[in-house]
This record gives C-alpha cells, sequence and structure tokens, in this order.
C-alpha cells in the first residue's frame, strides 16, 4: 500500500513525517502546479469549487508515481467538502484508475467504531509497536504545529526585516530541508534551528509596515497555489500579514468542537454581525475580520473560490464592517481562470489605498 | 401592523403555515406579487453577484416589500429534517439581506427547525411576541397554521400523456414559473406530462439513498437523488430534467450524483440564471423532448 493525500498548505511536511515515523510507503504528490489544475478541470463537474480540481489533480499525479491508497478528511456541514469524497471517488473510478479512499469522518457520522476502522486500515500497514505509531504520530501534530508557527513568524516579519527577502529566503529553505530529513526527530531539530534562526533577524522596530490580514476559505487561503501566492507576494511588497486559520488550527478546531469551546474569539466577535453556524468556515471570515479592525490591522484581504457557499453570506456582510469600523476589505474570488496581472493589479492597488489611508506612503520606499 | 412576506424560496412549501400564522396573530399580511422582471432586476441591483439567482430574486422581493410593511418575514429555516440542512445561504439569509437592502424594517429572522412541529414552537414564540403579547394567542395561531399547512400538498403531477419527464430541483426554481421561464407550460404545450419529487414516499427516498456512500446532508439533495434513483429504477418516466440554478453548490454536487447512478437514462439540466434566454431554453427542451419521441418509436 502506497498512500498519499491531497494537498493543503505544509501538511504534507507533517505527513511525510507521520508516514516516515510509521515506517509507511507514502506518496507526496508534486507541489500544487498548473498541471495539476488543468488535469482537475479537465476532469470535474464544471459547477464544482476549485478545492475539488486541484484535490483531482493531486491524485492522478499521484497515482503517476505508483499510489494506491488517498486519506480523505470528511465533514457533515452544510458546505460541499462533505461531499467530496464519494464524488471523488466515483470519478477516479469512471477514470479506470485504481485509487482506495481512506474517509475520516466524524465519529458522529459513521460511529466511532468505523472510525476506528478506518485508522486501522492505516495503522496496519505499520510494523512498528502501538507505542511508537502514537510517538510518530504526536511528532507528526509538533511539526504541524511547528510549521505553521514559522510561517506565521515568517510572514509577520517580512515587514519589520532589515535585509529585505531574509524571512522569505528562511521560509522556503526551511520547508526544502524538512523534506529532505529521514525521520521525525530529525525533523523536529531542523524545524527548531529555523525557529530560532528566524528569531535572530534582523528587525526594524521603528519601521510601521502595512499589515493585512487574510481570510475567507480555509483551502484557498491555507494552499499557496489556489490564491497565486498571494503571501509571498505580500512579503516581496514588505507587507506584515496574519492568517489566523491554518492545519493546526483547524486540528485545534475540530478536536474542540464538541466542547463548544472552539476559537471562541472569532465567534464572539462574529455574534453581531452573524450570530448562527452557516458551515465551512463562514463565521471565522466574519469574526476574524472583526478582530483584525480591533488588533490594529490595516484591512483585510478575503480570498474564496468560485461558489462558496458560506463565503458568498460572509461576503455580503463584510462590506457593513468594513463600513462600520471604517476598515478596508476586500473579496478576491478564484477559480482555474483567475489570471495572474489581474490578480497582482487589484492586490496592489488594495495596498495602495492602505497607504494613502495613512497619509504617508513608503510602499517600495 | 403589517407583515410583508417575500415570494421567494420556501414560500412555496411553507405559505400556508406563514400567512394563516401572521394572519391569525392580528395582523395585515402583505405578500410580494409572483416574481416579474422589476423584481429580478431589483435583486440583482442589491444582491451581492455571487449568489444564485432564487436569493437575488428574494432580494427583490424584499426590496418591494420593504416600503410597504411594518415588519417583514425572512426565514432563517436551519434545517426541515433531523441532521440535514438547505444550503449555508438560508441560514445566513437575513444577514444577507440586512447587509445588502438599506432602510430595512424590523426583520422576523430568529431561526426555524421545522423538523417537527414541536421544534418550530419557539419560533412561533418569538416571532409572535414581535406582533402580540399574548401568549394564548400565539398558541392558537400557531395550531391553526399548523393544520393549514397540513392540508396542503404542494404537488405537480399529471402523468396521463404518452410521455412523462420528471421534474427535479429545489422546489423555488420547480415552482417559480417566472425564474423557469414556465417550463412546465411549455412541456405540457409539447404534450408532456410531469411528476415531481413531492410525489414519492419518504420511506423509499430512505431506502433509495442507500445507494449513496455516505449519507446526504442536503434535504433537497436527498430527495432529488432518491426520487431521480427510484424513478430510473422503476423505469417510471421517459427522462428527467434538472433545474438548476447558475452557480448553485448542492446541485453541483448532486447532479452528479444522479447522473453516477442513472447512468444513459436521458437527462438534461437547466441551468438558469438572470441572463437566460427564453430561446435558448425552448430549443433544449424541445430537442429533449424529440429525443425521447424518437427512443420510444
Amino acid at each position: 500500500m502506497k498512500i498519499t493525500a491531497p494537498h493543503l498548505g505544509n501538511v504534507y511536511i507533517a505527513l511525510k513525517a507521520l508516514f516516515d515515523g510509521l515506517e509507511i510507503e507514502y506518496i507526496i504528490p508534486p507541489l500544487n502546479n498548473k498541471e495539476a489544475l488543468e488535469i482537475g478541470s479537465l476532469y470535474s463537474p464544471e459547477e464544482i469549487c476549485l478545492p475539488y480540481k486541484i484535490m483531482i489533480g493531486n491524485y492522478i499525479q499521484a497515482i503517476e508515481k505508483g499510489a494506491d491508497t488517498v486519506i480523505l478528511t470528511g465533514s457533515c456541514g452544510p458546505c460541499r467538502f462533505g461531499k467530496y469524497a464519494e464524488m471523488q471517488m466515483n470519478l477516479i473510478k469512471k477514470l479506470g484508475k485504481n485509487l482506495d479512499f481512506i474517509v475520516i469522518d466524524s465519529p458522529g457520522d459513521i460511529g466511532i467504531r468505523e472510525l476506528f476502522n478506518r485508522i486501522n486500515r492505516i495503522s496496519t500497514n505499520s510494523k512498528k509497536a502501538k507505542i511508537n505509531q502514537l510517538d510518530a504520530l504526536i511528532k507528526a501534530v509538533r511539526i504541524m504545529n511547528l510549521i505553521d508557527e514559522i510561517e506565521e513568524k515568517a510572514h509577520f516579519l517580512a515587514g519589520y526585516e532589515k535585509n529585505k527577502g531574509q524571512c522569505k529566503r528562511i521560509l522556503n529553505s526551511c520547508k526544502r530541508d524538512a523534506l529532505n530529513t529521514k525521520n521525525p526527530k530529525e525533523m523536529l531539530e531542523v524545524l527548531e534551528e529555523y525557529k530560532k534562526e528566524l528569531e535572530n533577524v534582523e528587525i526594524d522596530k521603528d519601521k510601521n509596515p502595512i499589515k493585512i490580514a487574510i481570510i475567507g476559505e480555509i483551502y484557498t487561503i491555507i494552499e499557496p497555489f489556489a490564491n497565486m501566492y498571494i503571501e509571498d507576494k505580500l512579503m516581496d511588497y514588505g507587507v506584515s500579514t496574519k492568517r489566523r486559520l491554518t492545519p493546526s488550527w483547524w486540528v485545534k478546531d475540530t478536536v474542540l468542537k464538541p466542547t463548544r469551546l472552539n476559537s471562541l474569539a472569532i465567534r464572539n466577535n462574529a455574534k453581531c454581525y452573524l450570530p448562527v453556524g452557516i458551515g465551512g468556515h463562514g463565521i471565522e471570515c466574519v469574526g476574524e475580520a472583526v478582530l483584525a479592525q480591533k488588533e490594529g490591522f490595516d484591512g483585510a484581504i478575503q480570498i474564496f473560490p468560485l461558489g462558496c457557499m458560506p463565503e458568498i453570506v460572509a461576503k455580503a456582510i463584510l462590506p457593513t464592517i468594513s463600513r462600520e469600523k471604517d476598515f478596508p476589505i476586500m473579496s478576491l474570488v478564484v477559480d482555474e481562470m483567475t489570471g495572474e496581472a489581474g490578480f497582482v493589479t487589484r492586490i496592489e492597488a488594495f495596498i495602495d489605498l492602505l497607504e494613502r489611508r495613512r497619509k504617508n506612503v513608503l510602499f517600495r520606499s | 401592523m403589517v407583515v410583508g412576506i417575500p415570494k421567494g424560496l420556501l414560500f412555496y412549501k411553507y405559505h400556508p403555515f406563514f400567512t394563516t400564522f401572521f394572519r391569525e396573530l392580528g395582523s395585515d399580511i402583505i405578500i410580494s406579487p409572483d416574481t416579474n422582471k422589476d423584481i429580478l432586476d431589483e435583486g440583482v441591483k442589491y444582491c451581492i453577484d455571487d449568489a444564485c439567482l432564487p436569493i437575488k430574486v428574494f432580494h427583490g422581493h424584499v426590496a418591494y416589500l420593504k416600503d410597504k410593511c411594518d415588519i417583514i418575514l425572512i426565514p432563517r429555516i436551519i434545517q426541515v429534517r433531523e441532521r440535514e440542512y438547505i444550503c449555508p445561504k438560508f441560514c445566513g439569509l437575513p444577514e444577507m439581506v440586512k447587509n445588502s437592502i438599506p432602510n430595512m424594517p424590523k426583520i422576523v429572522d430568529m431561526p426555524m427547525y421545522i423538523i417537527s412541529w414541536k421544534k418550530l414552537y419557539p419560533w412561533a414564540i418569538n416571532a409572535g411576541r414581535m406582533i402580540t403579547t399574548n401568549k394564548s394567542k400565539i398558541k392558537k395561531a400557531f395550531d391553526t397554521a399548523l393544520k393549514e399547512q397540513e392540508n396542503f400538498k404542494l404537488i405537480l403531477k399529471d402523468s396521463d400523456k404518452q410521455i412523462t419527464v420528471a421534474i427535479l430541483g429545489h422546489p423555488y426554481n420547480i415552482f417559480d414559473n417566472y425564474i423557469n421561464m414556465n417550463v412546465v407550460k411549455k412541456l405540457n404545450k409539447l404534450g408532456v406530462g410531469v411528476v415531481t419529487e413531492e410525489s414519492l414516499d419518504e420511506k423509499i427516498i430512505d431506502e433509495e439513498i442507500k445507494h449513496l456512500y455516505k449519507r446526504p446532508f442536503w434535504t433537497f439533495a436527498r430527495n432529488a437523488y432518491g426520487f431521480a434513483s427510484n424513478i430510473y429504477k422503476d423505469n417510471k418516466v421517459n427522462g428527467i430534467i434538472y433545474i438548476s440554478s447558475f452557480a448553485c453548490g448542492i446541485d453541483s454536487v448532486v447532479i452528479e450524483l444522479i447522473k453516477n447512478r442513472i447512468g444513459d437514462f436521458p437527462f438534461l439540466t437547466l441551468k438558469i440564471d438572470e441572463h437566460t434566454g427564453e430561446a435558448g431554453l425552448d430549443t433544449r427542451l424541445e430537442a429533449f423532448i424529440d429525443m425521447l419521441r424518437r427512443s420510444k418509436r
């Protein structure tokens, strides 16, 4: 059995550590690329959202590299993501490819026993003892948290760094080196090292960079290919960015959900604009916009795939927040037809606007 | 006090309940007219452009009513069946309207769970309080409204024609004749009978959805799939027409699932949006019916 999983931001790094630790064969699909998207758009239903299409591309490219099993999470919210697994199974079968799906769904829907069954299908492939398996899992979660932390820090410090481009370089080489490690322990060491390096980046405390919060649909903001590498671009512009939704946030949120203690700050801040959950991450989007304003950000950029139902509701609400709090918010819709030039123009115009609001133009100075 | 009830979305399914409830509370009610060009234009003007056509039309109905009433009903229907939803946009509908249309009157926007009449009662209490303080009056209005609703059946069925097609889709697309450009009438004119999903028993649908790997968590997707699967299996109709609004997330999923189940069975997807040209729709319908006729021969 050769396991693979669709890409979601940096999750592949943690998964690599997990499977290295479990000593299970795995395939990382090629990092999201144009070809994956083209394959996906060719086979997918026309009106389905962008993540689905990119994921299909991931599967096909992983199959070409020899994968035969895919791990996917599920949900039963009102959002379309919950139905991905079934549709993708049908599609892959129709294409005549052989790919087993292991869908990790919430125990409320498939029963706790079925959940363990499905997890067992993965873990029985590992020759390691149970205790070592658990250790690998814990290390993988730690790696996930660490890489998210490093990324967040790099994105934020990019506005303050003295040597332009340093943060971006560190982040990129961190990801590259993490992929070249042999086991989780080694990877943890590498990540810790880079974390330290990032702490020692020379920063200019007097600088007051533009600060932008990235909000919106979780896949399109976490997966850099889906949003045309917006965070990298903003780093180049010397803009500090912050994005609350990360894979490690998602894990924490999902685990804490039954206790209703998940993301309290976000939900409390969203309350007066959107009192009930609407599925997907609609509440998070609204709550984060309010929070970003409170935390002194200059503006927020909402990104979501065309036709995303929860984000459409959020998009209808955001102008009110923008008006009432005097806080600029821009919505960007992405799909397989998004052109990069138009995208960049809008981002640049938005940064210009934020700067002029400060009556102090320092962009590219 | 005048209560405005927009004739959009699930009004078509629940109008006996809504109208009776507010009338029995002693308020005057005003219902927006059938969808027309003006209402659609108003809706497109106010609503955010990413939304689907039925949502835009609903905005149009609200815009028509907002200056004509003191209080307006925007049903936030979250569930109509246990553990199932309708669509994320329904859960956030009052927010969408409130933030898109300026100068709104007071809104009845409490969440509605129409899973059972008992679960709906808290909504009735909260909504009723906005109009009267008399609790027994609310209770009475609620009971009367329920009776009205129970006597009402939303069924479209005339299958005594030579050719019958099943019409699938969300009720607000099937029953709003402006949105779907009178598709039923057009079919009848072509000598074709139609049936809709409401004619099917719940239990049969439950049986049919077992074909799926995962239970559907949208009520109308569940109904559409169960119905399509059933009529395909029993060969009850000659073809299926799915009326789907452009960019409807649920339809994009359920159409795929249905196609996967029915294979080569005649299936036509009619996409509708605010730009749909009537001539194009006619041509597609006629071609589809021609095809069905020829395959019958």
